[in-house]
């Protein structure tokens, strides 16, 4: 399998089929003579940002610590909870349970939902 | 025969993105100072446009991936954020002028002028997004849209000369005013090209769940869908090029557009003339309200669809409310809706080799295609738009400034 | 240590003295029940090339290139690559000694 061509950029899907954003950073663990290891799959914070400028990535991280769920830490999935790659890439979680979704609902519940026909967001 | 009667995703895309003021005003401006000789670029756009939005159908119905899907995943995260950026800047000119277009036809219609239609316009928009689905706004739109044929019946009843009008087919050079003429060209180029058409229809084809089975019907409906868009373009053409030329007046502002109409159908014209600009850019505001949507949701993994209610999509919801308040805002302060069309389309045309270019990649992919990979015909031709859209993209901005 | 691979995309990549080789274009990976263990390292004069992988355009413009000594890709097995500083991979061998992708 090639990482970067099958992995990196591709959409995330939980176990229920909700889609749970796409890999933006891939974490590798280098021993010091073993075979390095792909041990987490990473998902929004800076990880992105830092991928065109670091200046950008201090930007994103301000404006993340300064409103909504106030979390600029990308969430990290652990490479054993990965289910299948392809298209998509399945992965053995709850998207709710991992922090991967916590803008969607917090814009829903802070914004969508107090706009008369916004509906309900799921309750936990 | 179900299948055919999805023509109305060709249709809706067809009059929400190839009909539209800025189509409109370039087809009549182009009628106006040089008659038929323009004829040559709406075919050339039409064609072109068809063959994209065939494959941005196939892509999508093959692999059940977006474009901006691929796009993502095959060119990585710095060239995608280089394209949304590019695309919401010019796609967000365009909604201003669209929203300007259907408050210059309220005006027409009521007296009323345009910037006092700024919010009931972008609050009605905003409201078929959130309330409705995508089968409503697809049939909605596509049956509204039946209005526009009045362009159509206004150009036969002016008596065209119909060997000009096969003569205008072919390009050839005019005898006066040639940065104008080039200009204008680029400009109906732009008008015809436009990508958000190519997201917004890729999307529409996941929104429809349609899949490989669909591959002989996407096809005559992009054929069909964008043929009848140009098919009334030229319409209006033809309508400037007999109504206005002879008299020697050019279409600087909306209300002259409506003058072919007025002089070929009198009494009716101008409320014809209103009424489909107004289904039609109405048609194009939304169209690309929600092509600028499911760019950044597609683009970053977020839920995404018309048909999921606004708190399941939150993100993707958001996104559409913000651009189109923003977008009334210039018009609330009384900025000029056909100065933004004619600098939106001009900066489209020249941005337009970034959005074509991966076109050319995606669909050659096995791993997104199958064996549905483009032949050597698709392949040509999308070499040819590429070409031209570099052209366009060099000679664009110059002769805005010389030509516009 | 832990690294952030899409980080280390485009890197430049040397060989044990010093001469420029390529850089860093894709990893080779192998799926052993829940692990994921890096087999090689890819390098090549362009990120983009080879990221792309439309085989039916992209294949054999690569080919002439390569043919030409125009553009090389090469495999570098995961015990030649020297990740002690991310910024600055090191071969552990020489760039004649490397072997070509297929």
């Amino acid at each position: 399998m090639n990482l970067v061509r099958d992995v990196l950029d591709r959409k995330l899907v939980d176990r229920e089929d909700c889609d749970m954003g796409r890999v933006d950073g891939i974490v590798m663990q280098l021993g010091e003579h073993s075979q390095p290891r792909i041990t987490h799959i990473m998902i929004g914070g800076t990880t992105p940002w830092m991928r065109l400028h670091p200046g950008l990535a201090k930007l994103a991280e301000k404006l993340a610590r300064a409103w909504g769920p106030r979390r600029a830490e990308p969430v990290r999935i652990p490479w054993s909870r990965v289910v299948t790659t392809g298209k998509d890439i399945r992965l053995d979680v709850k998207a709710r349970e991992t922090g991967a979704i916590d803008w969607e609902i917090w814009i829903a519940r802070h914004i969508i939902e107090r706009i008369p026909g916004g509906g309900q967001e799921e309750a936990e | 025969m179900k299948k055919i009667l999805e023509i109305t995703l060709g249709i809706v895309t067809s009059v929400g993105g190839f009909l539209e003021i800025g189509s409109v005003l370039t087809a009549a401006q182009g009628g106006a100072a040089f008659g038929y000789q323009l004829l040559w670029a709406i075919l050339i756009g039409t064609v072109c446009l068809a063959f994209l939005v065939e494959m941005s159908g196939r892509l999508s119905a093959v692999s059940r991936h977006t474009i901006v899907d691929a796009m993502r995943e095959r060119f990585g995260f710095p060239f995608f954020f280089i394209v949304l950026v590019g695309m919401v800047l010019i796609a967000f000119l365009v909604l201003v002028a669209e929203l300007g277009g259907i408050g210059l036809s309220l005006q027409i219609l009521t007296g009323i002028g345009f910037p006092w239609w700024a919010i009931p316009v972008s609050f009605l928009v905003w409201l078929l997004m959130w309330k409705g689905t995508f089968g409503l706004i697809e049939k909605g739109a596509s049956l509204l849209g039946l209005v526009t044929i009045s362009f159509v019946v206004a150009a036969i009843k002016l008596h065209p000369d119909w060997s000009g009008v096969g003569g205008g087919l072919l390009p050839t050079m005019p005898g006066h005013d040639k940065a104008r003429y080039g200009f204008i060209a680029v400009s109906i180029l732009g008008a015809s090209i436009s990508p958000y058409l190519m997201y917004f229809y890729s999307s529409g084809v996941i929104e429809d769940k349609w899949d490989e089975s669909y591959i002989g019907v996407n096809r005559f409906i992009a054929g069909l869908g964008m043929g009848f868009g140009g098919f009334l373009s030229m319409a209006v053409l033809i309508a400037a090029a007999l109504a206005l030329q002879p008299k020697g007046i050019r279409v600087d502002k909306f209300e002259q557009a409506a003058l072919p109409m007025m002089s070929a159908l009198p009494g009716w014209g101008l409320l014809l003339f209103a009424a489909s600009m107004l289904v039609a850019c109405f048609g194009a505001a939304v169209e690309i309200s929600l092509a600028i949507a499911y760019f950044f949701a597609q683009g970053f993994g977020w839920n995404w669809s018309e048909d999921l209610e606004p708190s399941r999509d939150s993100r993707f919801t958001l996104v559409y409310t913000v651009i189109i308040l923003l977008a009334a805002v210039p018009l609330l302060f009384g900025v000029d809706p056909v100065k933004i069309t004619m600098m939106s389309m001009a900066l489209t045309a020249a941005t337009l080799p970034v959005a074509i270019v991966p076109f050319l990649l995606l669909l050659n992919d096995p791993i997104y295609m199958g064996k549905h990979r483009n032949g050597w015909v698709s392949n040509f031709v999308v070499a040819i738009v590429i070409l031209i859209s570099f052209v366009l993209s060099v000679i664009s901005i110059p002769l805005e400034i010389t030509g516009g | 240590m832990e690294i952030n691979v899409e980080l280390l995309l485009g890197t430049k990549v040397r060989d044990v003295d010093g001469i420029d080789v390529g850089r860093i274009e894709e990893l080779r990976v192998e799926r052993v029940d829940k692990t994921c263990l890096v087999e090689a390292y890819l390098i090549g004069a362009s990120a983009l090339i080879e990221r792309l992988s439309a085989w039916t355009l992209v294949r054999p413009i690569r080919h002439f290139l390569n043919s030409r000594n125009l553009y090389s890709v090469y495999r570098v097995p995961w015990q030649d690559m020297d990740l002690s500083d991310p910024k600055h991979p090191r071969l552990r061998i020489a760039q004649r000694d490397l072997r070509h992708a297929k």
